[in-house]
């Protein structure tokens, strides 16, 4: 079975299903030149793979506190996504076109906070490697047609003893364009979770580093709090 | 106070309470090179106090307030000890109510009672159907929005939203002030005296209804709007023995039809937005506004450009204070440039059409550790006296801001 690369992913996202999610993280974001800033966002999800919908919203600094984005994912094709700007009282949808730039100052792309859904994918398995001592599958993932991706395709390692995404490279044609490291498995409610992720943006040099706090799942959400209205308030 | 007595009590009803805060301090200083006829100043200082707290005291209610405490140097701040929450005099107040609103919500249903801010529209420099916005424009080009007072009913339900708003207390625009360079007067009326005998505010209420969708690649909203424009157009009449000018300001009753669309297209997203603006008021024109503009960004840089037109269905040539039509016949763009996650350069511009007027800004702004903001900038303005903007020609300035957040 585990020599199917779509089964791969299947059991991946089978492992880590669950009904709600929430976190405090806390991103270090580190330039080129060294300059760091640090920025700190509470997120919440409803639903699971394919139709989850979920809402960021900034904690800290308080210069950017409230500054929120709502994202609804879908099984068939790329999420929607808007951010609300609580300086300005408007929400913006966040166009496809523009899913590659960074969010927020952070080196993560709009893209890489949408879910990357197992239908959305065609999969190879390159092999097997080794990473930071585990043994891992090594995928390479090209989007469909129905999916807009600002990457050509991506290698995925996953982790062959629990079923965890170790990394990610993101290409765009031979070009290396993002990494995102998972570290810091801890078992959440039966769920592992990676509580500290790393992104290095290849082409800008920078990297924004992750931790998750208050992580807990299942918890009781309701749909109305993931809507453009919800996304007013400033709670 | 049953009302009030009601929620508070259902607030304290609820254990789970959450509350949050936030806000600033910031000083702003605008210097003037020249000197404007009705205004020797070069120096505009002012400083800003603002404290945004809100409460959840269950997870259907939400209480928010802004309050704000401020000073300047130009007298566009009221010295009263005063504290306000009707936003409606012709200064700044020195203590105000910035916005206070108790907002329920159930499923897709959210209503908001109370002081609060309401932003209809999608387009970035003019937005024509965004009615419950008005603005204080003491110096025109550096505006802020003024809350209304009224409630809100909204109803979303799969991509669908159905938006109805009632104000029964009409809340103006600010409007420049007389003896300062924003109300540019022309030379040849030196020697006239200006008498201010105030505002006429209609009394009746004001309604809106938008429905817009925002499911699928692309969204759109149709707007109705029955009630006042919230900028002023000027009765006067002259006073021979003391070539006194006597002027009232007066808000023209509306109706408004309109909508607003946001298109991706492969390269841009096209936003655009449109209204015709009918009234009963005799005074006032009719007239259709609107905006078209594309959008993108690329790395580090946001591109917006655009094109904001008007065309008169009725002309009844009024005297009134309208930045929403002197924007109008113009090329309007926007661009920001984030240096680095701390740094970012925007820059602002709109010429209008006919080349009789052009506004231009630049922002440097620097953020420093997690409270500390500066910003450095420049607004050219040049233009002909006639022009909505060129009559703001000796108004350029450089503006130096600090801000602490919390």
């Amino acid at each position: 079975m585990a020599q199917d690369p779509r089964q791969i992913i299947e059991e991946v996202q089978r492992r880590n299903r669950s009904q709600s999610q929430r976190y405090e993280g806390t991103l270090t974001v580190t330039s080129a030149k060294s300059r760091v800033a640090e920025k700190r966002w509470r997120f919440e999800r409803i639903g699971s793979f394919g139709d989850s919908k979920s809402v960021l919203r900034f904690i800290d600094p308080p210069e950017v506190k409230g500054v929120a984005l709502l994202i609804h994912n879908h099984k068939d094709r790329s999420s929607d996504q808007w951010m609300w700007t609580p300086e300005l009282q408007r929400d913006r949808r966040i166009a496809l076109q523009d899913r590659s730039t960074r969010f927020f100052g952070t080196d993560f792309s709009f893209e890489d906070l949408e879910e990357r859904d197992v239908d959305q994918f065609d999969f190879k398995l390159l092999g097997e490697e080794k990473l930071e001592g585990e043994d891992c599958w090594k995928l390479e993932s090209r989007p469909r047609q129905t999916k807009t991706s600002q990457y050509t395709h991506s290698y995925v390692w996953v982790r062959k003893d629990l079923f965890l995404f170790m990394m990610v490279e993101g290409y765009k044609g031979g070009e290396l364009m993002r990494r995102i490291a998972y570290r810091d498995y801890q078992n959440v409610k039966g769920l592992w979770t990676a509580k500290t992720m790393e992104v290095f943006d290849n082409k800008r040099n920078s990297r924004t580093t992750m931790k998750l706090e208050k992580l807990d799942y299942n918890l009781p959400m309701k749909d109305g709090d993931f809507t453009l209205q919800a996304l007013r308030r400033p709670l | 106070m049953r009302i009030a007595a009601w929620l508070i009590f259902v607030a304290c009803a609820h254990a789970q309470a959450t509350f949050t805060h936030r806000g600033f301090f910031e000083t702003r200083t605008t210097l003037y090179p020249q000197t404007a006829v009705n205004d020797s100043g070069r120096a505009v200082s002012e400083g800003l106090l603002r404290w945004e707290p809100a409460w959840q005291p269950s997870s259907n209610w939400v209480f928010a307030a802004s309050l704000d405490a401020r000073t300047d140097t130009h007298r566009q701040v009221e010295r009263e000890a005063r504290f306000d929450w009707q936003d409606r005099r012709l200064q700044r107040p020195a203590f105000s109510l910035r916005r206070a609103s108790v907002a329920y919500h159930r499923g897709g249903l959210h209503v908001e009672f109370g002081k609060q801010f309401i932003r209809w529209g999608k387009a970035d420099i003019l937005n024509p159907v965004d009615r419950f916005a008005p603005r204080d424009f003491l110096a025109v080009v550096d505006n802020d929005f003024l809350a209304v007072m009224g409630a809100r009913v909204t109803y979303e339900r799969g991509g669908n939203t159905v938006d109805f708003v009632a104000t029964p207390r009409f809340t103006p625009s600010r409007v420049p002030l007389l003896n300062q360079r924003w109300a540019p007067l022309p030379e040849e009326a030196a020697q006239l005296r200006f008498v201010d005998m105030g505002s006429r505010l209609p009394g009746r209420a004001q309604f809106g209804l938008r429905f817009s969708r925002n499911a699928g690649p692309y969204e759109y909203s149709v707007v109705f709007f029955d009630g006042f424009h919230y900028l002023p157009l000027f009765e006067g009449k002259l006073s021979l023995p003391g070539f006194d000018v006597e002027f009232t300001r007066v808000y023209p009753g509306l109706r408004l039809y309109g909508g607003d669309a946001a298109v991706p297209l492969p390269w841009f997203t096209l936003k655009t937005e449109a209204a015709w603006f009918t009234s009963r008021t005799k005074t006032a024109d009719e007239y259709v506004l609107y905006v078209i503009q594309l959008e993108r960004t690329v790395g580090e840089w946001i591109f917006v450009g655009g094109y904001s037109g008007e065309a008169v269905t009725t002309r009844r040539n009024p005297v009134g204070f309208a930045p929403d039509r002197g924007l109008a016949d113009a090329f309007l763009g926007r661009a920001s440039y984030t240096l680095s996650p701390t740094r970012t350069i925007a820059f602002e511009a709109a010429v209008r059409q006919s080349g009789d007027g052009t506004w231009l800004k630049t922002e440097y702004t620097h953020t420093f550790g997690r409270n500390w903001r500066s910003v450095a900038g420049f607004t050219l303005i040049r233009g002909v006296p006639a022009d909505f903007l060129g009559q703001y020609r000796r108004n350029s300035h450089a503006l130096l801001a600090i801000r602490y957040s919390f």
